[in-house]
């Protein structure tokens, strides 16, 4: 194939990234479920013909992984002579079907130009059910699906979609949201399509590989200008699922423009915070490009001069059947950890230690009309203080970057009242510069329900880099007495439940920071008069 | 009769169009702006223009304006010292907004500066629920006491946000009264007056904008309205608004968050009437600056309202016309990043040092050095022999990026115009086919100053094969402002079913909207004749959380009311996601009517068909890149003041003006229409 030009690359590169967030906004437009019409929580992506990710919608880091195993799956099992156009798989098993856990489902459509196959479009989206699920191993955490044709030639699999449907709680909301990937998918094929009508199929074939090849050169002289070495560094990684507390290593080698990471961890658990190894990737491509290049494209390329290494059959490399359903909690650890050690390499681009969790509430219960209903949220905390600024408050950090749902669209559609919804003061890391805020999020429940609460950093808390101080850890209060549970919680008309967040680790010594920044912390109550006076060099406000 | 007069005041130049209602007559005046009291420019522009045709202010039966005041308070957070007071228990929602962070993976990217810093946002006792009903009394003396406060730190603007604020007014009332009472000389506001719709968090983000910007926009009224009075104004001057419509200057003061989006907004209403004028109602505009370019998409000549946009990174709930913008024009400048590609912006080199061939310093190449490398814009001169151009340092700087790239000068300074075209294309694609349009089926029209340069490339890349370019491109805002009416939108969020037992509670939504409507125009002196209301409403399907706006038919509300409503949301919904869901039940959320008010326009004077000999507009000749030749080709030059009717250009040519430049293709022809207006054409 000849070589593409560089500014046909770039030009075709612009009409794909177009391509996916087109998809994307069809996809979140047209939902039904609040996790992901308000809440965004889903993907839409590009893939080329040999089933790499050529180009990423930028919502969801995590999805990286989510989606990455699914085209060699679906190759592995159905020769390529098989799939026509209009096939449609199906598919969301962590390992099987190449998802990272059972609610992301994943639809991918082939992509024929005149009779063959170009690319695939795929997109997932995380369905709010399988909820009120044990986590002891995946058989029981929900419906498990290997890639299977949802539809076939352009004709709905009635069976697959029926047998499907029967097993979640929100059939309703499944169907529709199943419809909207399904339209994202469809607009996709429509506009590759077009693309290649308009620049030949040979060009935009070899543009997609160009583009894969020009990640790669980014992400390795990115790479190259980090100083040669060994870095390592451990954090620990504890949850309210699981009693005790593990500890997560890495050592980052960096060698010219390559890099290798080998993590380390405890063998997998009897509970749903596992990870399968493409959880692994996604967690390590994110942290690696925020890093080295946040600007290099998220496709396949960047991952070439990576080698990431974790034990077979720990929580950071799980197999069958261990529990998956959390897996964002640990991926969050290992984000930490890769920090930890670049910190050391490139000290002036990395932040402290960030809320460090994906918090989750997931609260189920039934309606007056007698059906099931499901809410999940997602609640962020303290950014990391970075190096010459505060961390910013409130906000999702590392693989996960979903919104809040507005209280008014919550109380609308959910038997849950939210009295508090603020920032915690006192929560962040002291340090020149101060980390981010955690959340505090008060909840009332109006009828009976049950509730489940991921939560992590409920034994350790978020640390600073260079001096600055650690921030507070995740808190509970579950309104009868308790500050701590492991399973599921009933909850009964009128009790309220209190969820706080971490804050953000601070960056440098507090004693340096700013006397005005600190006057600031204080007169806006982010911190209280004797933090105040522990780290001011005066003793009295100016 | 008289003199109509629009004046579009930008950072740089003052813009003043006038118009005579007696012989049709249309004049041009630009004045340096004077951006420390805008007033003074405007004023001087007003007198110089009216001197030009012997006229004076009392004259003047109509004064539209357009500003960038409140935009630019919002970027350089210029605006007031501003209180807040909310719900107990959610005084960091403004902080927190949707909980997201700005960049996914860029760690130092910041979110917005909250407009209210914590220390003057405050927490009141009182509570509503999602149906409107009271949960927790108002507590007014907490409230008073919260004034108070606000009061002693100095805020000037006060901006009050309850939850459910839209649903239940009672509590906002009371609180608005009493911070009147606390606060007389304060500008105060509420969410129900501002942005009386669902989801609380951008609701509050509308209030506290306006509360931001409205000492700052009623200090520049009313220094304005003095110096206009002065001069011997005597009507009332209008203000556009993000919608497109023009409002009285002292409703403007009170709803400055409607504003912010004026000044792109008039250049919309330009391109629509001129559109209409040579019979192409379905256009998409192409307005390209030195660092920024707005598109915009209108269908049967109107541009779609959208009920909410970032500014700036602040949300802001209120009718604007759907304008999208890039962050790349004229002074753009290109650069090969780490992985070998060629980017061209967001980096700009702005007006000084500007681009490389201005020879002021800057080195590394811009938009306008590609073009002046190939020819297409003019290498001598620039706004006609104002500013000699320096074509051997933008071909230097250029073959320094040729040499990274691995290719020629000239393909490089041609791959920097592809690369913009790409960006451009990319825009156009989020306002056309992302919302369910083929922007085949319209023409593009391009204005500002780099519009009309890039206009036929970008429509060869869309396939589009229709290419508009106005009679005068650089001052199309302040004629947009003699085409537009006074127009005010009213909304309130009324979450119901779509079914008959909804028929009363609409009725009853769109009686009291028309009643704020006929307030409205009464205020404003529109002639009963003049006056005009249209009424939508947002709805979707239960469960959905986005809306599609639909358009009521008139009338009183019935069953076959309803029956219209479906059908037309089926369309809408099948247009922009290719299916309907006929099982699920359909929601309305919130009511709008926007009412206008008539008011006379300027027309466009045509002349006499001249024939298709354009020779006399002949310049010359001049050396021209076409990729497409892969080498020079000889273009003929023409002067586009010495163009008449009828004329015809067979390309490759170039047509030269004052404030732009427009590149016809060796395979498009250049009509002029009767309005002198260009249409460039794919020949077939």
């Amino acid at each position: 194939m000849t070589p593409i030009d560089p500014i046909t690359v770039e030009v075709i590169g612009s009409a794909l990234n177009s391509i996916v967030e087109e998809m994307g906004e069809a996809l979140v437009r047209a939902s039904h479920s609040t996790n992901i019409k308000e809440r965004r929580d889903c993907s839409t992506a590009l893939f080329d013909h040999r089933g790499n990710t050529l180009c990423q919608a930028e919502h969801i880091p995590m999805h990286l992984g989510s989606f990455i195993g699914i085209i060699p799956h679906i190759m592995a099992r159905f020769s390529a002579e098989t799939i026509c156009p209009g096939d449609v798989f199906i598919g969301n098993d962590a390992y099987e079907g190449g998802a990272t856990h059972l609610p992301d489902i994943v639809l991918a459509e082939p992509v024929f130009v005149d009779g063959r196959m170009v690319a695939w479009a795929v997109n997932t989206a995380h369905h709010s059910d399988f909820a009120d699920r044990g986590h002891a191993h995946i058989y029981q955490e929900g419906l498990r699906i290997p890639p299977v044709r949802l539809y076939r030639a352009g004709e709905l699999a009635e069976d697959i979609q029926s047998l499907i449907l029967l097993n979640c709680q929100v059939p309703a909301e499944r169907l529709s949201d199943l419809r909207a990937q399904m339209a994202a998918n469809r607009l996709c094929v429509r506009r590759m399509q077009d693309l290649c009508a308009k620049y030949g199929t040979e060009t935009v074939l070899g543009a997609s590989d160009a583009l894969q090849d020009y990640a790669e050169r980014k992400m390795r002289a990115g790479i190259a200008a980090i100083p040669d070495g060994v870095y390592a560094f451990s954090d620990t990684f504890c949850s309210n699922e699981w009693t005790g507390e593990m500890t997560f290593v890495v050592e980052i080698a960096v060698r010219g423009d390559e890099m290798v990471l080998a993590f380390d961890g405890p063998p997998q658990v009897r509970a749903g915070l596992n990870m399968v190894y493409t959880s692994l990737l996604a967690a390590t491509y994110y942290a690696v490009k925020a890093v080295v290049d946040p600007s290099i494209l998220p496709n396949a390329g960047l991952a070439r001069p990576l080698t990431i290494t974790a034990p077979e059959g720990s929580i950071l490399n799980c197999t069958h059947p261990a529990a998956v359903d959390g897996r964002i909690a640990a991926s969050q650890r290992v984000c930490d950890v890769i920090m930890g050690a670049l910190a050391r390499a490139v000290p002036d681009r990395v932040a402290a230690a960030g809320n460090g969790c994906c918090t989750g509430a997931i609260f189920s219960g039934t309606g007056e009309n007698g059906a099931i209903w499901v809410y999940l949220e997602t609640i962020g905390g303290g950014g990391g203080a970075r190096p010459g600024k505060d961390g910013l408050s409130g906000i999702h950090v590392h693989l996960t970057n979903t919104s809040n749902l507005p209280i008014e669209a919550l109380e609308l559609e959910y038997p849950l009242t939210l009295l508090r919804y603020e920032l915690i003061d006192g929560s962040a890391g002291m340090g020149t510069y101060r980390g981010g805020q955690g959340l505090r999020r008060v909840y009332r429940a109006e009828r009976e329900c049950r509730l489940s609460i991921h939560g992590s950093r409920t034994g350790s808390v978020p640390w600073g880099l260079e001096g600055g101080e650690a921030a507070r850890g995740t808190r509970l209060d579950l309104g009868d007495g308790r500050t701590r549970f492991d399973g599921m919680l009933d909850l009964v008309p009128g009790q309220i439940v209190t969820i706080e967040t971490p804050g953000g680790g601070g960056h440098g010594p507090a004693a340096k920071r700013a006397p005005e920044a600190l006057n600031r912390d204080l007169a806006e109550g982010r911190i209280d008069a004797g933090t105040y006076a522990e780290f001011s060099q005066t003793t009295e406000p100016v | 009769m008289g003199w109509r007069i629009g004046v579009d005041s930008g950072g740089t130049f003052t813009d003043v169009c006038l118009f005579s209602e007696d012989t049709g007559e249309m004049r041009i005046w630009k004045v340096p702006s004077t951006p420390d009291d805008p007033s003074r420019g405007i004023a001087e522009g007003v007198e110089q223009g009216l001197a030009q045709v012997g006229a004076i202010a009392a004259d003047l039966s109509f004064f539209g304006h357009g500003t960038t005041v409140a935009t630019n308070a919002l970027i350089e957070l210029r605006g007031a010292r501003t209180g807040l007071i909310v719900t107990d228990g959610f005084r960091d929602l403004l902080e927190i907004g949707r909980q997201k962070r700005p960049s996914l993976y860029d760690m130092m990217a910041d979110k917005p500066e909250p407009l209210v810093s914590r220390d003057l946002r405050r927490e009141v006792p009182e509570r509503l629920r999602s149906d409107g009903s009271v949960e927790l009394p108002f507590d007014e003396s907490a409230f008073r006491e919260a004034i108070r406060k606000l009061k002693d730190d100095g805020v000037q603007s006060l901006a009050i946000s309850f939850l459910y604020g839209f649903l239940n007014t009672t509590h906002e009332t009371r609180a608005r009264a009493i911070a009147s009472e606390e606060m007389p000389d304060a500008f105060i506001c509420a969410s129900y007056e501002v942005a009386p719709e669902f989801r609380e968090f951008e609701r509050l983000s509308t209030t506290v904008v306006n509360a931001y910007l409205g000492p700052v926009m009623q200090r520049y009224i009313r220094r304005l309205s003095d110096r206009l009075t002065e001069l011997g104004l005597t009507v009332t001057p209008q203000l556009t608004q993000s919608n497109g419509g023009v409002i009285g200057f002292a409703a403007a003061a009170a709803l400055p968050v409607r504003t912010v989006l004026s000044g792109p907004s008039t250049g919309v209403v330009a391109a629509q009437a001129i559109g209409m004028s040579v019979g192409i109602p379905d256009v998409i505009t192409f307005d390209v600056g030195g660092t920024s370019s707005d598109v915009a998409l209108l269908k049967d000549g109107v541009c779609s309202l959208t009920g909410e946009a970032d500014v700036q990174g602040y949300p802001i709930k209120a009718p604007m016309l759907d304008i999208h913008t890039v962050g790349a024009g004229g002074g753009s400048i290109a650069a090969v990043d780490s992985g070998g590609l060629l980017k061209v912006g967001p980096r700009s080199a702005g007006a000084d040092p500007g681009p490389v061939c201005y020879g002021l310093g800057n080195e590394e190449p811009t938009v306008t050095d590609a073009n002046v490398v190939l020819g297409t814009l003019n290498p001598g001169e620039i706004l006609g022999g104002r500013m000699k151009l320096r074509r051997d340092l933008a071909e230097a700087a250029i073959a320094r990026l040729a040499d990274r790239l691995g290719l020629s000068t000239m393909e490089t300074a041609q791959g920097i115009v592809s690369v913009l075209t790409a960006n451009m294309a990319k825009a156009i694609r989020v306002i056309s086919v992302q919302r369910g349009h083929d922007p085949r089926d319209y023409a593009l029209m391009a204005f500002g100053g780099a519009g009309p340069l890039h206009a036929a490339r970008l429509a060869r890349e869309l396939d589009m094969d229709k290419v508009i370019v106005p009679l005068t491109p650089g001052t199309l805002c302040a004629t947009g402002l003699l085409l537009t009416d006074l127009r005010a939108d009213f909304a309130v969020s009324r979450l119901l079913r779509l079914d008959e037992s909804a028929l009363p509670l609409l009725a009853e939504g769109y009686d009291e909207l028309a009643r704020q409507a006929a307030d409205w125009s009464a205020t404003e002196k529109i002639a009963t004749e003049a006056r005009a209301l249209t009424r939508t409403v947002d709805m979707r399907y239960q469960g959905q959380n986005y809306e599609l706006p639909v358009t009521l038919p008139e009338g009183p509300m019935t069953v076959g009311t309803l029956e219209t409503m479906i059908s037309r949301f089926e369309d809408e919904h099948a247009q922009r996601f290719g299916f309907t869901a006929p099982e699920a039940a359909i929601q309305i959320v919130t009511l709008r009517v926007e009412a206008s008010g008539h008011v006379p326009k300027a027309t466009f004077e045509t002349q006499d068909d001249a024939g298709p000999d354009a020779s006399v507009a002949v310049t010359g000749t001049r050396e021209v890149w076409m990729p497409e030749a892969s080498g020079f080709v000889t273009a003929e030059t023409y002067d586009r003041g010495m163009l008449k009717p009828g004329n015809v250009i067979e390309g490759p040519a170039i047509i030269d003006q004052m404030d732009t430049t427009t590149v016809l293709l060796p395979e498009m022809r250049a009509i002029v229409h009767p309005s002198l207006t260009l249409i460039l054409e794919v020949r077939t």
